[in-house]
């Protein structure tokens, strides 16, 4: 584990609903200037620990620090220095584009006319500028995703976390995104992502944290978690599928089904 | 396509299908129940609701088919009349109802059935044999039959009556059925659908209508009134129908004759509208663009938090059905009150114009008992940007803000219509002010309810209910806590007022201003202490 500044760190980080326990006791680590990778089967506990990571659910037990603030301690001071696209594009539907960016900006307290300049280079970028006066629910998938991560992106946050971004976007939109990100990472921003799709992870990636069961089953360095195998495969192995069996076979029906 | 072959001779003998049984309407009636019975799968709450469905649907069915033998009883020109009158009023229904249902029946929306291979007149039989598949199709022809026994005379009679309630019973279904093709291009677009939407309250208000009229005393002769209406009706197919089961002989024949054309003609039409609805594209991914203008009260508010919230919820109260809707309502109610108070036994005096403008303005609160409610799975965008109890308190001083933008000067209009109304220019003023404070007043408790008793508003809107699954007693609760709530801490200003006190109405501004900061205060602090919860309750699944 690297002694870098840190930019996430949870320790016993815990969730449960009603009897089933979600999280159960998670130590994230995301080095600071990282690009991580959260990988995990579905269920494993990535959505919960991403929520609570980013103040949108409150832990059962455990602590989350964010550059060494308590997220839920000092909430102004934390918020001010993420930004959250959560799963399930969930937008204001009845804006257009370019309101919602600006609602964003606004209610952080961004200048105005700071505001309309930010979104204009966001929607330049992303590739929205024509489509930026229509309504957010008329929108397809990869512009919902685009627009998504431009807001989250227009107070230029410290670390950036994406849950599944890339689900369900067309391999342009997906281009846009990784450029976008990219870019960003470079300039020593931290992003912390989820994803199932293993070829992006180890394309993006230079941090991986696998999740299985609702725990941190591997956490390191790209080359140290998959340890000369491919990222697949590591994780495979990380998450118990030895192939002894039907019940692995069938844990892993969505993998070849999920679009790349 | 089928149905619509251009000009193929012979058709290539290697295509046809070895072994394949005609496609009749008993198919089409086994996949409407088996979508029946597979929606009450597995859900106690689906089956409940179809228990209960049937059991309205019988007691519809028997107590209209009762009602309608008992018209024996009635002179016949009476009978006759109340036939026509409940004749069209099937007729209407079967062409609205559907329509605002549009999407709970699988077989009745075309384009899943384009894929196979049924010629146009197959599946228009089929699909009119799944209508007529169904608990109120079969109460409403029991009831319709009713009528045969209700007004009928004799054998013959009795014969020509079915047979033309039958034809009646058919034009209801095609023309329903004429009606939702035609529109299902529309209706799968987000647009069609939100006017649809927004055109459920129209519909709600003039089911009023009827009621208003015999209220509102402009009928003294309830007899005389059901005479104009019958004679309107008369020549209209269902004025048809009935004369024809109650008068018999050629003049019924003729009507059968017309009733049996007109059911042609429009299965003609339907067939039509059908065979383009088909192959017609899906619209619904283009859209055009909003006008982008920032609004006149946000131009004026200061930068920051408040003018984005308030700016938003303006664009919502104007841009969702749901918003629009909510405002719809409290107006047409508060306007109902208005006129229907005028009648005898009501209150008198200044109560006249203060008590439907305080109404209104409870109404209009009342729509805010759940200010979170309608951002619901997008609420989260404020949730990560808001880091104290200021932040909510300014979220919701937004929104509040923002129903005071369009509330007030509605409340003034409202006031000064309920003033008229009462005979007295002058009661505005009182009514104005009492009206501003319960609006204060309400949107205080509802800041409360809102974040004490959060739950999630369907995105598709629904007639029946107002809350996600699951969650319809929590909304009941809120509601009615926050229209009593309301109530007891706007008596002190509402009392003395209705009693006469007008003057008292001047303080009912800084009470109900007072109340409201008080609310957003308290709601504030515990908004920021409980949003994840918050959260959770208003993003349901639907």
């Amino acid at each position: 584990m690297p002694d870098a500044i840190e930019a996430v760190r949870t320790q016993g980080l815990f969730k449960r609903f009603g009897q089933q326990v979600a999280v159960g006791g998670v130590d994230l680590v995301v080095p600071s200037g990282s690009f991580a990778g959260l990988v995990g089967p579905n269920g494993a506990g990535k959505t919960t620990t991403l929520s609570m990571v980013t103040g949108l659910l409150r832990p059962d037990g455990g602590s989350v620090h964010i550059g060494g603030v308590d997220v839920w301690r000092d909430q102004v001071a934390v918020k001010s220095r993420i930004g959250v696209l959560p799963e399930g594009l969930r937008l204001f539907e009845r804006l257009s584009g370019r309101e919602l960016l600006s609602y964003n900006g606004q209610l952080r307290g961004i200048p105005r006319a700071e505001v309309e300049q930010r979104v204009d280079g966001l929607l330049k970028v992303m590739g929205l500028t024509e489509s930026a006066d229509k309504l957010v629910v008329d929108y397809s998938t990869g512009m919902r995703k685009k627009i998504g991560l431009a807001a989250a992106l227009l107070h230029n946050p410290g670390v950036l976390f994406l849950d599944e971004p890339f689900e369900g976007v067309d391999p342009v939109s997906a281009n846009t995104l990784v450029e976008v990100l990219r870019r960003y990472t470079d300039s020593g921003s931290t992003v912390v992502f989820s994803s199932h799709v293993m070829e992006l992870v180890e394309r993006l990636c230079d941090w991986v944290s696998v999740m299985d069961g609702g725990r941190i089953v591997a956490q390191g360095p790209l080359d140290e978690v998959r340890a000369g195998r491919s990222l697949n495969e590591a994780f495979l192995g990380l998450v118990g599928v030895q192939g002894d069996g039907a019940s692995g076979q069938e844990g892993l029906s969505w993998l070849g089904a999920t679009p790349a | 396509m089928a149905g619509r072959d251009p000009g193929m001779s012979a058709p290539d003998r290697r295509w046809a299908v070895p072994g394949t049984v005609r496609v009749g309407p008993s198919v089409f009636v086994r996949l409407k129940l088996r979508l029946v019975a597979g929606n009450l799968r597995g859900s106690v709450q689906h089956l409940l609701g179809f228990v209960f469905t049937v059991i309205a649907a019988i007691v519809f069915a028997a107590l209209g088919f009762s009602a309608m033998t008992t018209l024996r009883l009635a002179s016949a020109e009476v009978a006759g009349d109340v036939v026509t009158v409940l004749f069209a009023a099937f007729l209407v229904g079967w062409a609205v109802v559907p329509l605002l249902a549009f999407g709970l029946d699988d077989t009745l929306d075309p384009s899943r059935l384009a894929l196979f291979p049924l010629r146009t007149g197959q599946l228009a039989t089929g699909m009119f044999a799944a209508s007529i598949t169904g608990v109120w199709p079969v109460a409403t022809l029991v009831v319709m039959i009713g009528a045969v026994a209700g007004l009928a005379g004799g054998a013959g009679g009795a014969l020509l009556g079915t047979v033309a309630v039958l034809l009646h019973f058919a034009l209801c279904v095609v023309l329903s059925r004429l009606v939702t093709t035609a529109l299902s291009g529309v209706l799968r677009t987000r647009r069609g659908r939100d006017v649809l939407a927004v055109s459920v309250i129209f519909v709600v208000l003039a089911a009023q209508l009827p009621n208003l009229l015999l209220n509102g005393g402009l009928s003294a002769d309830p007899g005389a009134m059901l005479r104009g209406v019958a004679s309107v009706l008369r020549w209209t197919p269902s004025g048809m129908a009935a004369h024809a089961v109650a008068d018999g002989g050629v003049a019924a024949l003729l009507a059968i004759v017309v009733l049996a054309a007109l059911v042609a003609g429009a299965g003609w039409l339907w067939i039509a509208a059908l065979r383009r609805a088909l192959v017609s594209p899906d619209a619904s991914t283009q859209s055009s663009s909003v006008r982008n203008s920032r609004g006149l009260l946000a131009g004026v508010l200061p930068d920051g938090p408040l003018a984005a919230v308030v700016g938003k919820e303006l664009r919502y109260a104007r841009r969702d059905p749901r918003g629009r809707v909510g405002w719809f309502a409290a107006v047409a109610v508060a306007g109902i009150m208005a006129f229907s108070l005028n009648g005898e036994g009501g209150p008198t005096g200044v109560a006249l114009a203060v008590a439907p403008a305080c109404i209104g303005a409870a109404l209009i609160s009342m729509q805010w008992c759940n200010a979170f409610g309608i951002d619901g799975r997008s609420l989260w965008m404020n949730a990560v940007a808001y880091g104290s109890d200021r932040d909510w308190r300014t979220d919701i001083a937004g929104r509040h803000l923002a129903v005071a933008t369009i509330g007030v000067p509605l409340l003034l209009a409202l006031s000064l219509v309920a003033a008229l109304l009462a005979g007295d220019v002058g009661w505005a003023v009182p009514a104005t002010l009492t009206a501003w404070g319960v609006l204060g007043v309400g949107l205080g408790v509802g800041a409360l309810t809102s974040v004490q008793m959060p739950y999630t508003v369907p995105e598709r809107l629904n007639a029946f209910t107002g809350a996600a699954p699951g969650q319809g007693g929590i909304a009941f609760v809120a509601s009615f806590g926050a229209l009593i709530g309301t109530g007891l801490l706007a008596l002190p200003i509402v009392l003395p007022v209705l009693s006469g006190l007008t003057w008292v109405a001047v303080l009912a501004v800084p009470y109900g201003l007072l109340l409201s900061a008080g609310g957003r205060r308290v709601a504030g602090k515990a908004a920021f202490a409980r949003y994840p919860a918050l959260l959770q309750a208003t993003s349901r699944a639907t």
